[in-house]
Parts: C-alpha cells; sequence; structure tokens
C-alpha cells in the first residue's frame, strides 16, 4: 500500500478531478459491489459509465459522491481523499426527487436554502437556470402541475444552483421517453459546454452513452469492475447526425462487444 | 367497447334526477317510514319515538327552553381541549420517536401496552383522580385520541423516499434540516389522517366521561332523558351530537385540504399565482 502511494501523483493535480486506484467497496454480507476501479477524470471531462445491472455504477457514482466510502483502495476528488459529500459536488437521480409542497422556484433554490440564507443574487440566478434549463413560464408553478420530463429539468436547474463543479447524474433521463430524453441529452450537452462542469454519467443505453461523452467507463458485474475505457473521438458540438456516421456505430458496436457475455 | 365503457354510469344514475334530488328523495322516504311505522304502532311508541316527537322534542331543548346549549358548548371544550392535548402529545412522541431510536425502542412496549388496553375502562380511574368537573372528561378524550395521532405521525415521519433522504445528505443537509424540509412535510399528509380520526375519538372520550360521572354535558342529558324513558328528548340530543361530529370532522377535512394544499389542483393553481405575484420583479427582464 504504502509503495503505490508513492508512486501517486502528487494531490491536487489541476486535470484530476476524480482519481481513484484500486477502490474497491464491499458491502456487509459481503456483496463485492466494487473491485479494483483505478481511473481519472480531467477537468470538463464528459465520462458515461455503462454497464448491466449490478455492475457497480452507481456504487460508484455514491463513492465518488462521499455518500458512502470505500473499503479499499483510494478516491481523490479535487485532489484530496472523499470524507463526505461537498458543496462542489453536485446529484441527480432517476427519480426528479422534487420536494412536492415547494414551487419550481422554491425547488432550485433548495440547495442554497440548505447552505446558509438565499440573497436577491441567489434568486434572480434561479430564476436565470429555470429559464435555462427550458422552463420559463413555469418558475412559480408545483411539481403536480408539470410532465414528468419537466421535473426532471426542474432537478437539472436545482443541481446547477448548487454551483457544483463536478456532477454526477444517475441515470437521470432513464424514465422519460425517447424523445424527451433525446432533447434532454442535448441541452445537458450544451449546459456543460457553457459552465465547464465535469460529468460523470450512469446509463445503461450504449448509444446514450457514446452520444454524450468523451470517454465512456464500460462496467461489467460479479463483482463489479471497470472492464475499459473508451475513447469517443466524435467532435463537438454534437449533433443527432453523428449518430449515423459510421464512428459513432463503430464505437458502439465495440462496447456492445466488450459488455458481450454480460447482457 | 368504448361505447358500452360510457353506458355504465347513466345506466346506474338516472340522467333526469339531479343528485342532491336522489338524495332527498332518499332521505324523504325513511323518515316517511319511520313516521308511519309509528303512528301504525308497528313499533312501540315508547321503544322509538316518531321523527315529530323528535324534532318538537329538539325544538323544546334548543329554542324554546335553550337549556341544551350549555350542556353542549361543554361538551365542545372537552372534546376540542383534549383533543388538542392528545394531538400535542402524540406528534410531539412521534417527532422524538423519529429522531431516536433509543428513545423509539425504549418506548414502544408501552405505546403497545396502551393500545391493546381498551382505553374507556380508564375512565372511572381518571374521574377518581381528577373529580367531577371538565378536566376528567378532557383526560379521556386525550388518552382515546392519543394513539392513532401518534401511530400516524409516527409512520408518516418514519416513511422517508430513500432518494430524497441521499438527495439531502449529498447537499450536506443538517438533521435538523431533513426534518424540516423533507421529513415533516412528506409526512403531512398521514399525520392529517391521523388528526381526522383523532378528531372523532375525541367526542368518544368526552362522552364516556360524562357517562362515568358528570353534571353537565350532552352525554349526561341522554343519560338522564334515557333513564326517564324520554326517549324524544334523548333522540334530540344525539342528533345535537351528530351535528357536533359533523361540524368537528369538517373542519378537520377543511384543514387538512388548506394543509396539504399541494395535493390539490385548484389549491397549487392560487398558490402559484400568488407566488408568482409576490415574484414579479424576477421574472422583468
Amino acid at each position: 500500500m504504502s509503495q503505490t502511494t508513492a508512486m501517486e501523483p502528487p494531490a491536487r493535480t489541476r486535470d484530476g478531478i476524480v482519481s481513484a486506484s484500486e477502490t474497491g467497496m464491499v458491502f456487509p454480507g459481503p456483496v463485492v459491489a466494487l473491485e479494483d476501479a483505478s481511473f481519472h477524470v480531467k477537468r470538463g471531462e464528459f465520462v458515461s459509465l455503462i454497464g448491466p445491472s449490478g455492475c457497480g455504477k452507481s456504487t460508484l457514482l455514491r463513492l465518488v459522491s462521499g455518500l458512502i466510502k470505500p473499503t479499499a483502495g483510494r478516491l481523490n476528488v479535487f485532489g484530496t481523499p472523499v470524507d463526505g459529500p461537498r458543496a462542489e459536488i453536485g446529484m441527480m437521480f432517476q427519480k426528479p426527487t422534487l420536494l412536492d409542497w415547494k414551487s419550481v422556484f422554491d425547488n432550485v433554490l433548495l440547495p442554497i436554502t440548505l447552505a446558509g440564507t438565499v440573497t436577491k443574487a441567489d434568486q434572480t440566478r434561479a430564476i436565470d437556470l429555470i429559464h435555462l434549463v427550458g422552463l420559463k413560464g413555469f418558475e412559480f408553478s408545483y411539481p403536480r402541475q408539470l410532465s414528468g420530463g419537466m421535473q426532471q429539468r426542474v432537478a437539472l436547474a436545482r443541481l446547477l444552483t448548487s454551483g457544483a463543479e463536478l456532477l454526477l447524474l444517475d441515470e437521470p433521463f432513464g424514465a422519460l421517453d425517447e424523445f424527451t430524453r433525446e432533447r434532454l441529452n442535448l441541452e445537458l450537452m450544451r449546459i456543460q459546454s457553457d459552465l465547464d462542469a465535469t460529468i460523470l454519467f450512469v446509463t445503461h443505453n450504449i448509444q446514450e452513452a457514446v452520444f454524450l461523452a468523451d470517454r465512456v467507463f464500460v462496467m461489467t458485474p460479479r463483482p463489479g469492475r471497470l472492464a475499459a475505457t473508451i475513447d469517443v473521438p466524435l467532435p463537438r458540438p454534437r449533433t443527432i447526425e453523428m449518430t449515423k456516421s459510421p464512428e459513432y456505430n463503430d464505437l458502439v458496436f465495440n462496447i456492445r462487444d466488450t459488455l458481450g457475455g454480460f447482457i | 367497447m368504448s361505447e358500452h365503457a360510457t353506458n355504465i354510469p347513466s345506466a346506474s344514475a338516472p340522467r333526469s334526477i339531479p343528485v342532491w334530488a336522489q338524495h332527498l328523495i332518499v332521505f324523504v322516504v325513511f323518515i316517511s317510514v319511520w313516521e308511519l311505522a309509528v303512528r301504525n304502532e308497528w313499533v312501540s311508541r315508547l321503544i322509538l319515538p316518531s321523527p315529530f316527537d323528535v324534532v318538537f322534542a329538539w325544538w323544546d331543548l334548543a329554542i324554546v327552553k335553550a337549556l341544551i346549549w350549555k350542556h353542549f358548548f361543554v361538551t365542545l371544550t372537552e372534546v376540542v381541549v383534549g383533543f388538542l392535548l392528545g394531538a400535542g402529545f402524540g406528534l410531539s412522541i412521534a417527532i422524538l420517536s423519529a429522531m431516536n431510536k433509543t428513545f423509539r425502542r425504549l418506548i414502544s412496549p408501552y405505546m403497545v401496552a396502551l393500545q391493546v388496553t381498551p382505553r374507556i375502562a380508564v375512565a372511572p380511574i381518571i374521574v377518581a383522580w381528577l373529580g367531577f368537573n371538565m378536566e376528567p372528561k378532557i383526560a379521556i378524550a386525550a388518552i382515546i385520541c392519543f394513539f392513532p395521532i401518534f401511530i400516524n405521525s409516527l409512520t408518516g415521519l418514519m416513511q422517508v423516499d430513500d432518494e430524497r433522504l441521499e438527495m439531502f445528505e449529498s447537499m450536506r443537509a443538517s438533521r435538523w434540516q431533513i426534518f424540516r424540509h423533507l421529513q415533516l412535510p412528506g409526512a403531512m399528509p398521514v399525520i392529517m389522517a391521523g388528526f381526522k380520526t383523532g378528531i372523532s375519538l375525541a367526542l368518544i372520550g368526552a362522552i364516556v366521561g360524562e357517562f362515568v360521572s358528570a353534571s353537565v354535558g350532552i352525554g349526561v342529558l341522554i343519560q338522564r332523558f334515557s333513564f326517564q324513558l324520554l326517549l324524544p328528548e334523548a333522540f334530540a340530543c344525539l342528533i345535537m351530537l351528530t351535528g357536533m361530529g359533523l361540524l368537528l370532522y369538517g373542519t378537520a377535512t377543511f384543514a387538512d385540504r388548506r394543509v396539504i394544499f399541494w395535493k390539490d389542483d385548484n389549491l397549487v393553481t392560487k398558490s402559484a399565482h400568488r407566488l408568482r405575484a409576490k415574484h414579479a420583479d424576477l421574472l422583468k427582464e
């Protein structure tokens, strides 16, 4: 252990937003949810995590968020070991997890409300973010009045209010229909480039993983392992037309092959 | 298929008669059959007073002599104060139990014991302790309505959605913030349902207390009139209790709708309009 520590790059390296070396997670049981994961994520990078259920992708996301602590190896975020949730890290889930008793505006302001007092500037920013995710006119509606896709847009705006630089998204559009998902994916990429955020995006849809990411982490189950990392050299901004290109389709087939026996 | 589906409602409810009229017809038929049954002596007048006897008795008690109101308000006060006490204790102990595992573990045998003991049986003991005024009735009402309020509140507070909880944790929310912004509002629908059950039980508690020992209250009147075989008067008092029950339940239902406004389309729309007006300056470009 001490030998590997000595060989590691110095802490707070500019390019290592997330760096994991031999990170593992065993839940009581014991259930090996993640074994031996080593990787780096650079600033501004969009990384998709893909794999079948039980491959440890959600576990990996929760480890990075600080909600759970690794039982083996090292995991640094922004150069320091993860030790509980942080303000620079934001999370979004498959369900919108909105508070039904708060308006869109108050839901979006929730991270600020929890962190301290809400200023006029925060309120203005919240309205801007609501407009950014395409909910102009619904600023003071309640979740009950919104469709599933609109609710997930609110969740996205809430994620952005926190000012987090590292965004962890756990199948955020998985419960939505194909058209809504496609549109939200395009908006997510636009927002990411506007804000220069780093994104870890969990999905079980290969096409989506490739379409969004700079790199795809392919994971396999029992025990959860990082089987391969695949670069996606498609130019940005991405367009729907690119999904017809041979490069894109080669990547999709390549990943399907890697996952091969596990699906 | 769809044609059949649309035909079903019109087949079960005659289209020509409005709903309120249907209710009125059923009511009139019911009262007429009752009146006829008594008048033709199918049932003895001593056992069942006729509806008109009951109305005359009520008129005499409530309007001519106006003696029923004093009793009505005494009983109402017992119920309301008893309910507030029971609800206060029930909610507080539920909150403590939800927040603290040890407290919950230590208190649960007593809660189960309280649940399985017929609480009405405590009434004579309470009267022995607190005397013959309103206090024992208030205490009995509180004890009887305590349990459903406690158990509903605890159930509501314990059923927190895991993903929402994780979201709060990822935002580094304190325990108090999780309670204040997630647990308590999320539990409100179940807590309010407990209040609705509780208010009806508090009425039962107050009446039981009056039966055990009292000189004032609707329960006392019913007992007295029944002993004297003045059944029209007893029925008139019963109707007053039905009215009181409806009043209490209606108030609870009204409060429920207001508190859980986010489950009601109209109230949500109103609230959204209010917020929009309040923050109008933010929307100006």
